[in-house]
């Protein structure tokens, strides 16, 4: 019996022992390839811990406190300046990071990270409308989703950025607004919508949208792509009045005990083969110019995931808002799903 | 014989302590500070978040809360009470009838919910089947509505009214029956007027088991409501993420905590405590 | 049999399909070899890509651990904890322990990641398995309590008395007499506990850590991307290893009942 407890507690210790420096990642669902990690393993080797999210509060929420315990977390852009100000981020030695020539230009010098001291630009999407080919006519604005005769076949996303941006573009008005009265009009037309819709609805839809359920959906342009997969009748429209863009950035936490490997990680991940094998799997849009040039052409010229340049131009970056914005945004929200 | 006693309550003392008051307090100070300018926790000391929830908004959302749970109790409570008074009577086969009331309880609580979701959408088991028996042409709305969360809530929690209601049954004495029986009492009468009475504890402690998760559930509302309308466990829920207004999430946990402690001491009696 | 008692079965019958009609379609679909809800032809293929998914298995095993590990705890400390009541009432204790069951999981989850953190500004923790543990336990102590007091109700004090009339210190009495009059009411409670914090989502993920995730994460994270009949298999697998969990402590039950 003690010999056989000491063996096994041998066996433990041995399991246990001098492993290789493990990296944890925290990154958003579906945005890596199934060979980027173990490919990273295996030429640094070294191990990487992988989890996934599926919004930025769930991200937030344990990243807040300064002990989550990851070491490369992928906010959205807005998210970025609010990390910024709760010190949670660790400043990026560039000198560490060669492959950052490889990015979009567009994205290289950024409103919430002119240097990228702090932030690199990983994936971006937007948000627009799915919706049936049957529908007719095609909805092409935020306007076309208060045509009644989508009653209950319209969902909108559980998102209160998402919401009041479109309300907002709807009347014309800023999308990242802090003035009182304009909210509180956007407000309005989402109550004014809300008897048409089914639901608010996330990716949860997009099953949704492939059966037939539902006509029209505000969804992200990336979950559209998905639907489109699946089914051939479905269309991504960009609206007209203006639609947000979200970019999804890499950054470093500040209680990471490994940040040269952290760099490295990042580095690799803007190799434009990686990125670009990644880009391809997931059919995500990516920040990476020369991984874009890898891309085939039916990747690369889709009009959902990499729109062109004139609808491009109508996108808006929501900003990081104040705190009196932020709170009177949420009671509106509040009281959107409360009418 | 008390020394004994005193140890063996050493861990009750640490968990009262570590893990019940302490966080607790800790809920309580945050629901007096101020969210922070991008969202948590920053000085000053404030009622400003109780003085929020003042607003009709927020009652009004409790309010809704607080009727959603009643009627999913009301629910509960008759369609349980003939189930648990069949077991008590099924003598040698009531444990085997017992099992089969807690076995979808032992499985994952969102399972049940997903399991919902699978029958109920347009596109789902109800509805496909209804129309292949030609019962309907256009599916039914079944999901994403007040019906369907009512629908997931007595599902969700129907186990924890048969079992209280059951096990007061089950040591009802039958002699009582027979002497109202013999009293020229008819059986609808008899059941009415002394066993309903006679399992009032069951029924009380059934009511509370099912009363208080039902007001503060967050999961059903959300999955199976489609998020259109907001009940007190999904605002909480909403502050400590997408608004990142902790203050103003404790103090709802607060004031949802005192609501249900009212509720508990008001609801159940001395000298009926189950601990 | 009486014409309503005979009503009573049919009823009872309909309730019994009410519950567990879910689960079963559930059970049926993960053998359906398309994602939607028409039958398309046997197959194993969603159990097969159960088996391929590294982070499920690694979920499920922490699930495991995690359910195991706040048994134990919860197990000693509320049996413990209610023959103490048992001899002499507390009514603090008795007021916290009812709170506890009777508080929204919303809430024990936010009250403890607050607690987390602030034992990390103090004490320099991280969230992990054992912050998870701990929540475990701090919602499932009650539990253990009401079901061992339950059963002590049943059991006379006289018996205690006599083994030390007989010589018997408190502590053998406890352990030769009580206990082993109490393990079917521990058994029950274990059982509950085991169950509870195999299910819980909300709690566990506000203070799970970097390496502590749990199935019914997974689950949720699927749930809302939409995803496939890989539920519908993971949930049929759960429901019968929970389903013969309970026949086999049924059987020991009747086992150890027989023997005392």
């Amino acid at each position: 019996m003690n010999r056989r407890v000491f063996l096994a507690g041998l066996g433990v210790l041995a399991a246990c022992g001098p492993s290789r420096p493990r990296l944890n990642v925290y990154n958003w669902s579906n945005y890596i390839a199934p060979e980027t990690i173990p490919a990273f393993e295996a030429e640094f080797g070294v191990r990487v811990r992988y989890a996934t999210y599926e919004s930025n509060e769930e991200m937030l929420a344990k990243v807040l406190s300064g002990n989550s315990g990851w070491d490369v977390v992928f906010p959205t852009h807005n998210r970025i300046p609010p990390m910024r100000h709760y010190g949670l981020l660790a400043p990026l030695r560039h000198a560490w990071l060669p492959n950052l020539a490889n990015l979009d230009a567009r994205f290289r010098s950024p409103s919430w990270d002119p240097g990228l001291e702090w932030s690199v630009p990983y994936m971006w999407n937007a948000t627009g409308i799915a919706y049936s080919r049957g529908v007719s006519p095609a909805p092409a604005a935020w306007a076309n989703l208060w045509d009644p005769r989508l009653k209950g076949r319209l969902t909108m996303l559980d998102d209160p950025e998402d919401v009041l941006g479109a309300c907002l573009r709807k009347l014309a008005l800023p999308f990242s607004s802090t003035d009182p009265d304009e909210l509180r009009r956007a407000a309005r037309e989402a109550i004014r919508q809300k008897p048409l819709l089914r639901a608010y609805l996330n990716a949860e839809v997009r099953d949704q949208l492939v059966a037939g359920d539902v006509l029209v959906a505000q969804m992200w342009s990336t979950t559209a792509q998905q639907a489109i997969d699946a089914s051939p009748r479905l269309a991504f429209a960009y609206p007209a009045e203006g639609f947000p863009l979200y970019l999804d950035n890499a950054v470093i936490l500040r209680e990471s005990r490994r940040q040269a490997l952290a760099h490295r990680f990042i580095d690799y991940l803007l190799r434009p083969r990686v990125s670009a094998t990644i880009a391809e799997t997931t059919r995500t849009a990516t920040a990476n110019a020369a991984a874009q040039a890898l891309l085939p052409a039916s990747i690369r010229d889709n009009p959902t995931l990499y729109p062109p340049p004139e609808i491009f131009q109508r996108g808006i970056w929501p900003a990081a808002l104040p705190a009196a914005a932020q709170k009177l945004r949420d009671r509106l929200w509040t009281e959107i799903k409360a009418a | 014989m008390s020394r004994l006693r005193s140890w063996f309550l050493v861990p009750a003392w640490l968990w009262m302590g570590g893990l019940f008051a302490a966080p607790f307090a800790i809920v309580l100070a945050y629901s007096f500070l101020t969210r922070g300018a991008y969202g948590g926790l920053d000085l000053p000391w404030t009622l400003e978040s109780y003085q929020r929830l003042a607003d009709p908004l927020y009652l009004s959302i409790l309010l809704r809360s607080f009727l959603m749970a009643a009627a999913a109790t009301a629910i509960c409570l008759v369609l349980a009470f003939p189930l648990a008074l069949f077991i008590s009577r099924s003598g040698r086969r009531r444990n085997l009838y017992l099992q089969l009331v807690i076995l979808p309880f032992w499985s994952s609580f969102l399972v049940r919910l997903y399991a919902w979701l699978f029958l109920l959408r347009d596109t789902g088991l109800i509805n496909t089947a209804l129309q292949a028996l030609h019962l309907i042409r256009e599916p039914l709305p079944l999901l994403y509505n007040d019906g369907a969360v009512l629908l997931g809530l007595v599902y969700g929690y129907l186990p924890f009214m048969v079992l209280p209601i059951y096990a007061t049954l089950e040591r009802l004495d039958p002699a009582l029956l027979e002497a109202a029986a013999d009293l020229g009492a008819r059986p609808f009468s008899a059941l009415w007027r002394v066993t309903v009475p006679l399992s009032a504890p069951g029924i009380r402690a059934g009511v509370i088991l099912v009363f208080i998760p039902c007001l503060g559930a967050y999961l059903t509302p959300d999955l199976l409501g489609g998020g259109r309308s907001v009940m007190i466990g999904n605002l909480v829920q909403n502050q400590f993420t997408t608004a990142r207004d902790w203050p103003f999430g404790a103090a709802v946990s607060v004031a949802l905590m005192a609501v249900v402690t009212l509720l508990v001491v008001l609801f159940l009696r001395r000298g009926e405590e189950a601990l | 049999m009486k014409p309503r008692g005979r009503l009573l079965g049919f009823y009872a019958a309909l309730v019994f399909l009410f519950l567990h009609l879910p689960l079963l379609t559930l059970a049926v679909f993960s053998f359906n070899a398309s994602r939607f809800t028409v039958w398309q032809g046997f197959s194993l293929a969603w159990y097969r890509a159960i088996f391929h998914d590294p982070d499920l298995m690694e979920s499920a095993a922490n699930s495991v651990v995690i359910a195991l590990a706040a048994t134990l705890i919860s197990v000693a400390a509320g049996t413990l904890c209610a023959y103490a009541l048992w001899k002499r009432r507390s009514r603090l204790i008795s007021a916290g322990l009812y709170l506890s069951l009777v508080t929204p999981e919303i809430v024990t989850g936010v009250s403890l990641l607050a607690l987390f953190q602030w034992a990390f500004r103090w004490l320099g923790w991280r969230l992990g398995l054992h912050s998870v543990i701990l929540a475990h336990v701090a919602f499932s102590l009650a539990y253990v309590v009401i079901v061992v007091a339950a059963r002590l109700r049943t059991l006379s004090p006289t018996l205690e008395e006599a083994a030390m009339d007989l010589g018997a210190t408190e502590w053998q009495a406890f352990r030769e007499v009580t206990l082993p009059l109490l393990l079917p009411g521990i058994a029950a409670g274990a059982l509950l506990v085991l169950t509870v914090s195999f299910d819980d989502y909300v709690i566990t993920s506000m203070v799970a850590g970097v390496d502590s995730q749990t199935l019914p994460m997974v689950i949720y994270a699927m749930a809302r991307r939409g995803a496939s009949p890989v539920i519908n298999a993971i949930s049929a697998l759960i429901v019968v290893f929970f389903g013969a969990l309970i026949l086999v402590s049924e059987r020991l039950a009747h086992a150890a009942e027989k023997l005392s």
